[in-house]
């Protein structure tokens, strides 16, 4: 791996955000939305309700956002280069492909902080709400795991894209959508029915934020259950690379970097 | 030594019964700083063996070396020393022409890449345009910058797609000027694809014909044109187109017939028109002029893509 290869093509993708509103609404727009609308909601539930429930939800939302940011970006950003057609220069060049992941996880981390340092300030200037000053080593912790399992579904929806086409776009707008509601973001998993319950288990982002809302709680960790959800998200990051080199090799047989769609 | 051998190489796609072979099992060599042109008709299989040779798509079977190295071995090594350009296919629009190429400088490691691209644009005249959006630039424009960029590492072999679609004919001139120096001086390699036959037999030291996935013929313009073999010739009057047209007959000459001019087709020969000319002066057929057409690439393409 060449690291210049890489600088290149970060300094493509920021050249791509910074002439884009679009992707500079990604960074800032929804997530603002989001601490403001279930911000809001929250501050009131918070009022007739004796749990800490402000925290649980704005501490939920300031997380999500690395797995909503950091698998998106991923797949937005080769998508651009497929809108444009430059794919077919690209791939011309002497890029490999893990330089091209690389500097698309690169990337997208950058913007999840971003995203997620704005968010602090917005919920702490509005709501007195800042995570960073609970257990620093644990935010560490939850950010490391949801930015490994997100790359890794970044990985796999771009792999539909190499292997399909634009046409699987709409995955890259989706399938974070779907994991959602399984990730017990907002609500224990005591809350959820058994067959749900069985689904959000398996899920490492599941065990995050649960040991999220123990650490505002000021309740010890689970190591176990954080163990679990590193292995689990390494695991499918090697799976999703996996599938990714096994698409490209399938797109370059097709010729879809050649006629890019 | 070779910069390209092609041995066997074979490329098929699924299609809606079984597959469709876009290269069939061809073979070549171009040479270290030849200009060397694929010839064919649409769907006849070149861009398909560029795109194999630029490292865009992967073949099915065959061996390609390039610069005396296994592509599939080298790959990266071969990319860096060598480019493409085509007029199809132009960079990410959002961004301006100096930004793109800002980028491609990079990832072909280009040192003083300012002054690379600054001397470039000026070669291409797009230099006023450098901090254009892409999205702006006609289409003309758009290949120019994509011109621009597969001369940025000064590249050992370069791969043109049909890189001429779209030049104004002034900026097509300047372009072919451009590449024919570049080959020259830097003993560059260029694999060449072009619908422009006049281009081709201007710029191509060999050239490939392409027909169904095979290489049908390689030779040069002139060995190709040899094998054509018929030349058209008109011959102008004002007065005597009768008796000239009794003087065909009589010697079994077929011809067509329009205002003043008779058009005849004889072979593509020296000499073979004299017997004729002497058979209409003896006879006192005065024509004002005559006009021999020697055949060219574009018949020889004609003929071949219709044959089966």
């Amino acid at each position: 791996m060449k690291w210049h290869r890489v600088k290149a093509m970060l300094l493509n993708n920021y050249y791509i955000t910074t002439n884009s509103a679009d992707r500079l609404f990604d960074i800032l727009y929804w997530p603002m939305l989001d601490i403001l609308i279930w911000g809001f909601m929250t501050y009131f539930i918070s009022g007739i309700s004796e749990v800490n429930i402000l925290s649980f939800v704005l501490g939920g939302l300031l997380l999500w956002v690395f797995i909503w940011r950091s698998s998106q970006d991923f797949v937005i950003y080769v998508l651009e280069n497929f809108w444009s057609r430059n794919i077919y220069h690209l791939y011309a060049t002497p890029l490999r492909d893990s330089e091209m992941i690389v500097s698309l996880g690169i990337f997208g981390v950058v913007r999840s902080f971003i995203a997620f340092l704005v968010m602090n300030i917005i919920s702490f200037a509005l709501y007195k709400f800042n995570i960073l000053s609970f257990n620093l080593l644990h935010a560490v912790a939850f950010i490391s795991i949801l930015l490994i399992f997100a790359w890794a579904i970044g990985l796999i929806i771009t792999s539909f894209v190499f292997r399909f086409g634009t046409r699987m776009q709409v995955l890259a707008w989706s399938v974070i959508w779907i994991i959602q509601p399984f990730s017990c973001i907002f609500y224990p998993l005591s809350a959820l029915p058994a067959w749900a319950a069985k689904i959000a288990i398996v899920l490492p982002t599941t065990h995050v934020f649960e040991g999220l809302r123990a650490s505002l709680a000021g309740y010890p960790l689970s190591a176990g259950s954080l163990l679990y959800a590193l292995g689990f998200s390494i695991a499918f990051l090697i799976f999703a690379s996996w599938v990714i080199v096994k698409a490209i090799k399938t797109a370059r047989s097709k010729g879809s970097f050649a006629k890019p769609e | 030594m070779d910069t390209i051998s092609v041995k066997n190489l074979v490329k098929t796609f699924p299609a809606k019964k079984g597959r469709i072979t876009a290269v069939d099992n061809i073979s070549f060599n171009v040479k270290k700083g030849e200009f060397f042109g694929l010839l064919g008709v649409n769907g006849a299989g070149k861009s398909t063996t560029t795109n194999i040779l630029s490292g865009l798509m992967t073949a099915d079977s065959g061996q390609v070396n390039i610069f005396g190295k296994d592509f599939t071995k080298h790959e990266e090594e071969i990319k860096s020393r060598s480019n493409v350009a085509t007029a199809y296919y132009g960079f990410n629009y959002r961004l301006t022409i100096m930004q793109n190429l800002k980028i491609y400088a990079r990832l072909y490691n280009v040192k003083n890449e300012k002054e690379k691209i600054n001397e470039l644009a000026e070669k291409f005249a797009i230099k006023r345009l450098l901090n254009t959006q892409m999205r702006a630039l006609s289409s003309g424009e758009t290949t120019r910058a994509v011109l621009t960029k597969s001369l940025l590492n000064d590249p050992e072999l370069l791969f043109l797609d049909e890189c001429t679609v779209g030049l104004d004919p002034d900026m097509a001139e300047v372009t072919r000027d451009v590449l024919k120096n570049y080959n020259k001086e830097n003993q560059c390699t260029v694999l060449f694809t072009s619908h422009y036959m006049q281009e081709v037999e201007d710029l191509c030291h060999r050239i490939a014909f392409m027909n169904q996935g095979k290489i049908v013929r390689i030779g040069t313009s002139v060995e190709l044109l040899k094998e054509l073999e018929k030349q058209r010739v008109t011959l102008h009057f004002s007065r005597n187109k009768d008796k000239a047209k009794k003087i065909l007959l009589r010697a079994g000459i077929e011809f067509t017939e329009s205002q003043g001019q008779l058009d005849f087709y004889i072979e593509n020969r020296k000499r073979v028109i004299y017997p004729i000319l002497e058979n209409l002066i003896q006879n006192k057929v005065i024509f004002d002029n005559i006009h021999l057409e020697k055949p060219t690439l574009e018949d020889y393409f004609i003929r071949e893509s219709r044959r089966k």
